[in-house]
């Protein structure tokens, strides 16, 4: 439910990763979809990064920043939601189950954490997410653009699989401090949950629930984290021996 | 070596057989097995391979021609198979295993008692003070009936009824099986027997009809149990083509393939109406998932292995799925 694709942990997915082709990529038009689609992705996550910087640059304090770019990540953020799509009518040839769980574990913490909870709003812990979030989401989003056009260039995909190094743990540690600090209001609120008695018989505790989501980061940081290394390994080497033999 | 010297055993003329056996992942050889009968099912096989490697019983053996591929039949014999005078033949360790009646034992065991923790309101379930504060509506009373008649059923059906082609199952898919039947028991009976519990909202007609269409599920269910099982009187292991009997409940393999999870199903619709509880639909809704897609899987394998296969059939649900 948790760990989030923070450090860019969908490295196994890229369509033109460097491996060739088993299946026959998308045609031409979906491919001209796709082509569409990430550059406005990564537009979108310019624009963000856009957002921070001039709202640092007029504030001088980094408190806080998140309402001055709300709007857009709420949106380019709920548009990832597509990728989960992309991979069920098959363009995109990896996991729907993996990405589905990756980017709604994002959309989650946009929406039923951060916008649900105002009082978190205010958290730096926002913007340490945030901002690993968009530096991941730029690079991605350019990785697969370029991918998708056969000129992907040696500095987006040694960014795309080294940055998450750092990205991603600071990702996960601003995602979860979050969570951490919502847990007061949303006890306090009752937010979200149902209790007893109901003609459907059923209760339902947000609290419990962020809760287990918080603990569930336990197992699945370190295996993405590992997987996202040994990915890291089995790219960049490739390539530096191709480039070697060439 | 040995093919100059006269044959031992060998009744018939035929050259002995010579046998290497190779780790299905690393290539490399485990065994060879000089001058094997060529009419040597591959249970003997099975059996030699095991006196070299005490610790993999036949049954934890996986053999194959090829590396990739399905695993031989038992009764599989050598001089059958495509392969020369010397056969190489794979093998792949299936972990520890368990017998499928213990399994089904184990599974079905849990759910039965787990709910009974929870019908008796055992104080560390709902704290003590809700505990005297209302006595059980009589819905909780006969959803714990049906629920125990449910369970006890299908063990009964395990121990007298089905006849399994497999001897045995991998240990580790028992606790994946366990956590799945005991934790949606758990949950389910948590919501049933709550002192808060809120009866269906149709009142009694809502729970008669339910129970109706419960026994009648459970019927159908055995019914079609019972069927499968008389395909295999005559002790063989091999699957037929089920057909409709004399037995009513039984016609709808006129429709079906696995018209017992049609039933089972069912069943657990009836359990969701008469206890008008969300979690209870949200377990039928994932039985019914689990089983479309083993119903599916079943369908098309006696699509393929018999071409009289009747056309009208569907996997799971008559007419649709
Ligand atoms: N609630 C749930 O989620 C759930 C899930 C699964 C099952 N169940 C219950 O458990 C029951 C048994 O499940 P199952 O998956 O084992 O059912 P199944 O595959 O239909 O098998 C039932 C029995 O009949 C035998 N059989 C099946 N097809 C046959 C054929 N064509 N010819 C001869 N014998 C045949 C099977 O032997 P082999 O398969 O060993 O060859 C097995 O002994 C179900 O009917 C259902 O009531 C419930």
């Amino acid at each position: 439910m948790a760990a989030s694709g923070s450090g860019g942990s969908r490295a196994d997915n890229g369509y033109g990763s460097q491996q060739p082709r088993r299946r026959k990529g998308p045609g031409a038009l979906a491919t001209a979809y796709l082509v569409i689609y990430n550059v406005v992705m990564t537009a979108g996550w310019l624009v963000i990064a856009v957002g921070l910087v001039r709202a640092y640059l007029a504030k001088g304090s980094y408190h806080s920043l998140y309402y001055s770019i709300e709007k857009p990540l709420k949106f380019f953020q709920t548009g990832a939601l597509l990728e989960i799509l992309h991979c069920a009518f098959g363009i995109v040839p990896s996991s729907v189950v993996l990405t589905a769980f990756q980017v709604m574990s994002r959309v989650f913490l946009t929406w039923a954490v951060t916008h649900s909870v105002k009082e978190v709003q205010t958290e730096d812990s926002v913007l340490l997410f945030v901002v690993a979030w968009t530096i991941t989401e730029i690079i991605r989003y350019s990785f697969y653009t370029f991918s998708l056009l056969n000129h992907l260039p040696y500095l987006i995909k040694w960014a795309r699989y080294t940055l998450f190094i750092v990205l991603y743990p600071m990702g996960v540690s601003g995602e979860l401090l979050t969570i951490y600090a919502a847990l007061p209001f949303v006890r306090q609120s009752g937010l979200y949950s149902i209790s007893l008695p109901n003609k459907y018989n059923f209760s339902f505790d947000y609290y419990t629930f962020l809760i287990l989501v918080m603990i569930s980061y336990i197992p699945i940081f370190p295996q993405l984290y590992f997987h996202m290394l040994h990915q890291r390994r089995k790219v960049l080497s490739h390539t530096e021996e191709h480039k070697k033999s060439e | 070596m040995g093919q100059y010297r006269q044959p031992i055993i060998s009744t018939c003329h035929f050259v002995s057989y010579q046998v290497e056996i190779l780790d299905w992942k690393t290539k490399k050889q485990l065994c060879f097995l000089d001058k094997v009968e060529p009419n040597a099912t591959i249970r003997e096989i099975r059996l030699m391979f095991h006196k070299l490697y005490p610790r993999w019983y036949p049954a934890r053996q996986s053999i194959k021609l090829d590396p990739k591929g399905k695993s031989l039949r038992d009764e599989e014999i050598l001089q059958h198979l495509p392969v020369g005078t010397t056969a190489t033949l794979y093998f792949k360790d299936l972990g520890p295993q368990i017998g499928w009646t213990t399994v089904f034992l184990i599974e079905y065991t849990g759910p039965l008692f787990i709910y009974f923790l929870f019908y008796f309101r055992m104080p560390f379930v709902y704290g003590l003070d809700e505990r005297f504060t209302s006595s059980p509506h009589p819905v909780v009373n006969l959803a714990c009936i049906c629920h125990s008649f449910h369970y006890i059923k299908r063990l009964i059906e395990t121990v007298f009824v089905h006849r399994f082609s497999h001897g045995t199952m991998p240990l580790r898919n028992i606790v994946k099986n366990c956590l799945y039947y005991w934790g949606f028991a758990a949950w389910l009976a948590y919501y049933i027997n709550h002192p808060l519990y809120t009866p269906p909202s149709y009142g009694k007609k809502q729970i008669n009809s339910a129970v109706i269409m419960f026994l009648l599920c459970e019927a159908g269910n055995f019914s079609i149990h019972v069927a499968l099982s008389d395909l295999r009187r005559n002790g063989s292991k091999i699957r037929k083509i089920p057909y409709p009997t004399k037995n009513p409940f039984t016609w709808l393999f006129f429709f079906v393939s696995c018209p017992n999870y049609t039933y089972e199903v069912g069943t657990w619709i009836s359990f969701t109406i008469m206890t008008q509880c969300v979690p209870v639909g949200l377990f039928t809704l994932l039985c019914f998932i689990q089983m479309t897609i083993w119903a599916k899987d079943k369908h098309c394998t006696y699509l393929r292995e018999f071409k009289d296969y009747p056309s009208l059939r569907m996997p799971i649900i008559p007419f649709l799925l």
